[in-house]
């Protein structure tokens, strides 16, 4: 108490306590902001991603367009299985030629990203979602482009 | 303007000129296309219809599907509705030829005497995307080539537009459901 009456005389000193205290509940509220986001979406960087490499051809919902590209609830077995997941996103498709059309190979992601990736398609839309770890990811990227 | 619903009177968009003391509005030009059944056709041919158009390509990687996706959502809302046409125009002439059209629509699941797909000279499609105010441009370092918007575009039996939207944005096409009912209320004042 003593130390803090001292302090108490320097104006200078009780501005720099005054700010760090409104520092430390600025840090507090966006912590809990930032808690609550997480609690809302646990995959969020992978739907971003999502957004960024698939939304356009698969859309938003994973709906697709009619028979040119399916959708992707339609698609649960290999939503399922984690390792032909992952090599359908880095290999893609050739063209179907009842339909003309191709899946583009994605070969920009990186370890880390396809696992969000994929941990969010599989939380979405699989009907027994696994979650799978980078180390796995690697594992089974490196056995899909040996194949 | 464009998506946003002018109840009353939707706008002539383009350039207004006047000639001899007649006010002559922006016109879509009325070029030869072929369909996706190798059917020649002008708009003009529709008749007294309104139109709805767009600019794609099938191998599009980017905004097409999306753009398309909402076609169809205008597709299915005026699929009943005769006084409404839909044409999609490529703008890939090398790899979309007729039959790659056709086997586009028949996997879209559309009926192609509402919905046609068309395809013609190059230059031509080009300089009519011009005149539908869709910027389009061939651009090697884009994905598969070209670089274009995906507006969607609504023309008069006139020949005129009167309004657009983003094709790439839902609430956007949303609202121009209102625009579509008010160009027909205008120009169809009894229904069939």
């Amino acid at each position: 108490m003593k130390g803090i009456k001292g302090l108490e005389s320097f104006s200078v000193c009780r501005t720099f306590i005054l700010k760090s205290m409104f520092i430390f509940l600025a840090l507090l509220v966006g912590q809990w902001f930032v808690m609550a986001g997480c609690g809302e979406n646990p995959y969020r960087q992978g739907q971003d991603l999502y957004i960024v490499h698939c939304e356009n051809c698969h859309m938003r919902d994973g709906s697709g367009l009619g028979k040119l590209i399916p959708a992707l609830d339609a698609s649960k077995l290999t939503l399922s299985d984690p390792g032909k997941l992952i090599c359908l996103i880095r290999k893609g498709l050739p063209v179907n030629k009842q339909t003309g059309q191709q899946m583009p190979a994605n070969t920009i992601l990186n370890d880390v990203e396809m696992t969000n990736l994929i941990n969010f398609l599989g939380s979405k839309y699989s009907s027994n979602p696994q979650t799978v770890q980078v180390e796995a990811v690697k594992k089974l990227l490196s056995a899909c482009q040996t194949e | 303007m464009g998506c946003v619903s002018e109840p009353k009177q939707l706008p002539h968009l383009g350039n207004i000129e006047i000639i001899k003391g007649d006010t002559i509005y922006h016109t879509v030009p009325d070029v030869t296309l072929t369909d996706q059944d190798s059917q020649v056709l002008k708009i003009s041919s529709f008749g007294d219809k309104i139109i709805l158009a767009d600019f794609f390509f099938t191998s599009c990687p980017s905004i097409c599907p999306r753009v398309q996706k909402e076609m169809l959502r205008l597709y299915d809302r005026y699929k009943e509705d005769d006084r409404v046409m839909i044409i999609s125009h490529t703008i890939d002439q090398r790899n979309d030829s007729v039959s790659v059209l056709k086997r586009y629509a028949y996997n879209l699941g559309v009926d192609t005497e509402k919905w046609k797909f068309v395809t013609g000279v190059k230059d031509s499609i080009f300089d009519l995307a011009d005149q539908y105010f869709v910027s389009v441009v061939e651009d090697p370092t884009a994905p598969m080539g070209f670089d274009h918007s995906g507006r969607i575009i609504l023309v008069d039996k006139n020949r005129h537009v009167r309004g657009y939207c983003e094709g790439t944005d839902p609430e956007s096409v949303t609202a121009f459901f209102k625009t579509v009912d008010a160009l027909l209320k205008e120009q169809f004042p009894k229904k069939p």
